[in-house]
């Protein structure tokens, strides 16, 4: 499958002149899952801005099915892909149903009245997120599980084949991380959307992924399926830490158990 | 309206939605509400203004005469006389209203306005400028237009320091305002011939001695700017997302931001080439608004015109009638009026950095 494929060829991505992404050779296989991930500061969501033109290359393209990105007009590239970014900023005193609303920006024209199609979209997106009874809520006075599925649910308005999520789990606890990221999985699974989320849990990326990205200060470590490229090695050499790969007794998908501290401090220190 | 409902039915649970109507209703019907009596009480305004002036008129009659009907006295009275200053109150305060609206949503900040920020100063200094060089009234609002967007590039170069900070704006602003009053005075004192007689207008704003060609050639661009702002209204609240949102949303932030910008000075200056630098009304109507009608959407927009245009001709008329001193310039009440109210904004929002700052 090559519809909806992201890739990059020699992405340079910088702020200022600091490179913060450099020379990077990727392909994002569509209708997939893609999780990135790699430790603090190495890059992730400079990349998912990237990837979203938000931010301009200083060195080579991003590519959707091959065409530049940043040669799209801006307002054919949303009507393709949607992004949550890692701290939305949640307009003064807005309700659910007026954020969600705001995801049908790309599909008006300037003096367009709101049409059934629009709100068709709103409510679906509401429903698949189950924030229908959240709707008349300000948003900023939601729980931060609640306010996260309002955003996707803004994401979803937007009604794009791609969807790009920049850890959409942080500063939630257990429970509400595995409802986004079981929502995620289940909007690719109907719809076959094309996801690329950035995440912390090395666990939660090898099972809800099909294919893993793991950068290293700005730079590609590994590729590929979480099965193929997650091992102790790779850990190692990315987080610097000692661990075991285990297979995860649910699924089967590779699981990262750290070593005791104990060992762990032996294993650096030799 | 009525097809949002239906469409919405097939997922519908009756519950949920009756709920949903009631609310956001209520919400509605808020702005609907402050709308209707904001409307009255301009009507009423409109008819205490044209009434009113160096021979009382009977109210019904001084409406007839203003729709052109009655004795050919009361019509020229009422038209040619009262009609024009009363329609140059409702152009500004709906322009300045509007202006500072869109400007207080831009930088998220309720200290920005065209006042404050200098551009109604700039706009002064543009037409005294013009007047000075003996130029015809009809290029008022060009000249105000181009004084209000030097005042904006002024502010520019002062205040952009790889970015804005809000602060640093209205400091910048509070000084560019301060330099071309100055300038407007010092031009008003210089040439005494030609601009004794709207030395008032130009210093402290005033709607005195209006004439129809002023108010047409004002009041029509300010219309327009009007309907613009409006068609602009969907972008601003995609911005308020802030930029990465609102970029993923294929809006482009900066062209968006500029509009909003250009737009918000277009509406000032116009207003100010009608009226001279009125303070206070941009800055403070859509902190009412808010107050009235909640938070901003398209709809308080419009409401912010309407309030405008409400608080401009009442001011206008507390300076002629209410007064000790009567024939005041409509900008000494609003100046009144204002300094207090922007040492309670300045004084709020610097306790609430020092909050976030702690």
């Amino acid at each position: 499958m090559t519809a909806n494929q992201l890739s990059t060829h020699g992405l340079d991505l910088r702020y200022g002149d600091r490179l913060i992404v450099g020379g990077l050779d990727l392909v994002l296989p569509g209708g997939a899952v893609t999780a990135v991930v790699g430790p603090n500061a190495c890059g992730k969501s400079t990349l998912l801005r990237g990837l979203t033109r938000l931010l301009a290359p200083a060195a080579g393209t991003v590519a959707l099915d091959g065409a530049d990105i940043h040669r799209m007009p801006a307002r054919a590239l949303a009507l393709r892909m949607g992004l949550l970014p890692q701290q939305p900023v949640t307009p003064d005193a807005i309700t659910v149903e007026a954020l969600v609303r705001l995801g049908r920006y790309p599909h008006q024209r300037l003096l367009s009245p709101w049409s059934a199609a629009d709100q068709q979209a709103v409510e679906e997106a509401l429903r698949r997120t189950g924030t229908r009874e959240l709707r008349d809520q300000p948003v900023d006075q939601l729980s931060g599980g609640q306010r996260q599925r309002a955003w996707i649910a803004l994401a979803l308005a937007q009604d794009t084949d791609l969807l790009l999520l920049d850890e959409p789990t942080t500063f939630l606890d257990l429970r509400h991380q595995l409802d986004v990221l079981d929502l995620v999985a289940a909007l690719h699974a109907e719809a076959d959307r094309t996801v690329v989320m950035v995440l912390h849990d090395l666990g939660q990326a090898a099972r809800y992924a099909d294919h893993l990205v793991v950068l290293k200060d700005g730079r590609l470590a590994a590729a590929g399926a979480p099965a193929d490229v997650l091992d102790a090695e790779l850990v190692k050499s990315v987080f610097d830490v000692d661990c075991r790969v285990i297979p995860d007794p649910e699924t089967g998908t590779p699981l990262v158990v750290p070593k005791s501290s104990a060992k762990r401090h032996t294993a650096v220190t030799v | 309206m009525n097809g949002f409902v239906r469409s919405a039915a097939p997922h519908g649970d009756p519950a949920v939605d009756a709920g949903r109507r009631t609310r956001r209703g209520a919400a509605r019907g808020r702005t609907a509400l402050t709308a209707v009596v904001g409307l009255v009480v301009l009507c009423a305004l409109v008819t205490v203004s044209v009434a009113n002036g160096d021979m009382a008129l009977p109210p019904a009659d001084a409406v007839k005469g203003l729709f052109g009907l009655g004795d050919s006295a009361t019509v020229l009275v009422v038209q040619e006389f009262r009609a024009p200053r009363m329609v140059a109150a409702i152009v500004a305060g709906a322009g300045l209203a509007v202006a500072g609206a869109l400007l207080q949503r831009l930088f998220r900040n309720p200290l920005a306005s065209p006042d404050v920020m200098g551009v109604t100063g700039g706009a002064s200094f543009g037409a005294v400028a013009m007047l000075a060089a003996g130029a015809s009234q009809a290029l008022m609002p060009l000249a105000a237009l181009g004084g209000g967007l030097l005042a904006a590039v002024l502010l520019g170069v002062f205040g952009w320091r790889g970015g804005v900070s809000v602060t640093r704006l209205v400091l910048v602003g509070l000084a560019v305002q301060a330099g071309l009053s100055a300038a407007v005075s010092f031009m008003v004192v210089s040439f005494p011939t030609e601009l004794a007689g709207s030395a008032l207008q130009w210093t402290t704003g005033s709607v005195y001695g209006r004439t129809w060609p002023e108010v047409w050639s004002a009041g029509g661009a300010v219309a327009l700017g009007l309907l613009v702002a409006f068609a602009l209204h969907r972008r601003l609240a995609v911005l308020d997302l802030g930029d990465d949102s609102a970029g993923a949303l294929g809006l482009r932030t900066s062209a968006a931001r500029l509009q909003v910008l250009v737009i918000a000075i277009v509406l000032a200056s116009l207003a100010a080439a009608l009226t001279g630098p009125v303070a206070f009304v941009a800055l403070a109507v859509p902190h009412m608004v808010r107050f009235l009608a909640g938070p901003p959407t398209a709809g308080t927009l419009a409401l912010s015109g309407l309030a405008g245009a409400v608080l401009l001709l009442a001011s206008d008329l507390v300076a002629q009638y209410l007064l000790p001193v009567g024939g005041l310039p409509v900008g000494v009440v609003t100046a009144t009026l204002g300094a207090p109210w922007l040492l309670v904004l300045m004084i709020r929002q610097s306790s609430s950095v020092n909050r976030s700052a702690r």
